[in-house]
């Protein structure tokens, strides 16, 4: 009969222990969908809930503070979303805060996700709040589109230029292809080679000449006057900077 | 009146006898066994939940199935619920590194766990414990004549003996479950610290994250089910036995491999129900 008692009192700890273990789950789970919280309702209209379904996360700065409570079809081109978030949050959320539809990581859950208002008015519950619309795969797709056309006219433009080109058609065309034309090109630089090594003996010759010697020791002159100019200035700049470190520095 | 209830009765079991009979003594299992074994354990379900409602209610005995049944199987099933956890921890991880997505090992361990291993775990080693000392135990009781002296000393012997083993195990496993939920949850957080490094509170979150009650509840109501399978098998093979010492051991043997199997049925039909309100 003893030992009975004792099994019966092993056999109510067993019990208690399940029945706590699993009240403590319920709790947790319970939570997690705001079920013991006191929550707001708010709603948004999207035009398109691009795979958004009942229970999905619903974040602010990135914090999980609700849950999506329904979606439903409003028009042939409106999806209402409804929204249960918590009352703490409250607080946080203007009435010109936006929603809008992102997802948990690459693999992830659609959320949607609140940005933060400045107007300073508190929404209040059962307010309807301002959507932006998604960047969706299918707009992302229509842009690349765009852009893949104006590449093709691009590379159709190059093409022509190129056949010009090729064709010796155009200043270009005629460099590529003209023969005639890239020898005399060829003969220029040449002469113009010779040119400028004339004019450069000529150059030296005129500074040794007595009537333009004056004038060059002038140009040699300024240049000087110049370079020290500049170095005064950069001295200035420098005590002015370190001046102006001293003084922050004092302030601290 | 009592006397034609009990006349009933007693047609019932000696139908139930004379089936089983014929099953037994059939070389192998033909359909014609199989259906006539059905049948049989139809009808004793069906008197199950005859009984059931039927005072007098041996609360007492109820008890002591409990303890029997649930605070003794508790160790194999807490050693099973956490090396299971562990082992699918540590099997799982190289195919969500393979897709660098070994964060996600709590939540895949989670739900796997409460969803399906916790549940059938727990009730195929049942079948195995409880189910075979059921069936092996009421079987002996039956080749011994005890079942017939409880009748003649006014005891109703199934009320008595099948009700209680049965209400038992149909409210211990789905508890066993719980715990073996719990400890194998433990087992995986265990298994995700032998190669990464989680914090409990960090994995218990992301647990919690995962789950919810969808993946709860159905299991917690298929494993009603499973214990009620085992405990109804386990009583009716051994109740229904009738070949001396050599039928104890059948009785033990069948009501394991009938219940294990009668598991992974029941399990099959909960989750289609269960995938139409997902």
């Amino acid at each position: 009969m003893k030992n009975d008692t004792g099994n019966k009192i092993k056999l109510g700890i067993f019990i208690t222990a399940g029945s706590v273990l699993l009240l403590v789950a319920i709790y947790f789970i319970g939570a997690r969908q705001h079920l013991f919280n006191r929550t707001i309702m708010i709603t948004g209209i999207f035009k398109d809930a691009s795979g958004l379904m009942v229970g999905n996360n619903v974040r602010f700065l990135g914090i999980n503070v609700g849950t999506i409570d329904g979606i439903s079809i409003m028009t042939d081109s409106t999806v209402r979303v409804d929204m249960q978030i918590e009352q703490d949050i409250q607080k946080f959320i203007k009435t010109d805060s936006k929603a809008i539809i992102s997802s948990e990581g690459l693999m992830g859950n659609k959320a949607i996700s609140l940005t933060p208002g400045d107007s300073g008015v508190v929404i209040k519950d059962g307010d309807s709040i301002a959507t932006i619309k998604p960047a969706d795969m299918d707009m992302i797709m229509a842009k690349l589109n765009t852009t893949a056309d104006n590449a093709s006219a691009i590379t159709t433009d190059m093409a022509v230029i190129t056949k010009n080109i090729r064709n010796g058609k155009g200043s270009v065309g005629k460099l590529f292809s003209d023969t005639v034309f890239a020898d005399n090109l060829d003969k220029t630089l040449v002469n113009l080679k010779y040119a400028t090594k004339g004019f450069g003996d000529n150059m030296e010759a005129a500074k040794h000449s007595v009537l333009l010697k004056g004038a060059f020791k002038r140009m040699k002159k300024e240049e000087r006057q110049e370079k020290k100019e500049e170095k005064r200035e950069m001295k200035e700049e420098k005590k002015e900077e370190k001046k102006e470190e001293k003084e922050k520095e004092e302030g601290k | 009146m009592v006397d034609t209830i009990d006349k009933e009765k007693n047609k019932e079991t000696k139908d139930a006898q004379t089936i089983c009979e014929v099953v037994n003594n059939r070389e192998g299992y033909t359909l014609t066994s199989f259906f006539a074994d059905m049948g049989a354990l139809a009808t004793f379900t069906l008197r199950f939940f005859k009984e059931a409602f039927r005072p007098p209610y041996e609360f007492n005995e109820f008890l002591r199935q409990c303890y029997l049944i649930g605070f003794k199987s508790l160790g194999l099933v807490g050693i099973t619920g956490f090396i299971m956890g562990l082992v699918l921890t540590i099997q799982s991880r190289p195919t969500l590194a393979v897709f660098g997505a070994e964060a996600w090992l709590p939540a895949m361990v989670a739900i796997s766990i409460v969803r399906e291993i916790g549940p059938v775990i727990t009730a195929v080693i049942c079948a195995g414990k409880v189910g075979s000392s059921i069936g092996a135990e009421l079987a002996s009781m039956k080749v011994t004549e005890q079942i017939d002296a409880m009748e003649v000393s006014g005891i109703n012997p199934f009320n008595y003996i099948v009700v209680t083993r049965v209400l038992a195990c149909t409210f211990m496993i789905p508890l066993l479950t719980i715990f073996a939920d719990a400890i194998g949850l433990l087992g995986g957080f265990a298994g995700v610290n032998i190669k990464g490094d989680t914090s409990f509170s960090l994995y218990f979150l992301q647990v919690f994250n995962s789950l919810d009650f969808i993946d709860l509840f159905p299991a917690l109501i298929k494993s009603f089910f499973f214990g009620q399978a085992v405990g109804i098998i386990g009583c009716y093979k051994g109740y229904n036995c009738n070949q001396g010492t050599e039928g104890v051991g059948k009785a033990a043997n069948s009501a394991v491999v009938m219940a294990s199997l009668s598991i992974f049925v029941i399990d099959m039909i909960a989750v289609q129900i269960t995938s139409f309100f997902m």
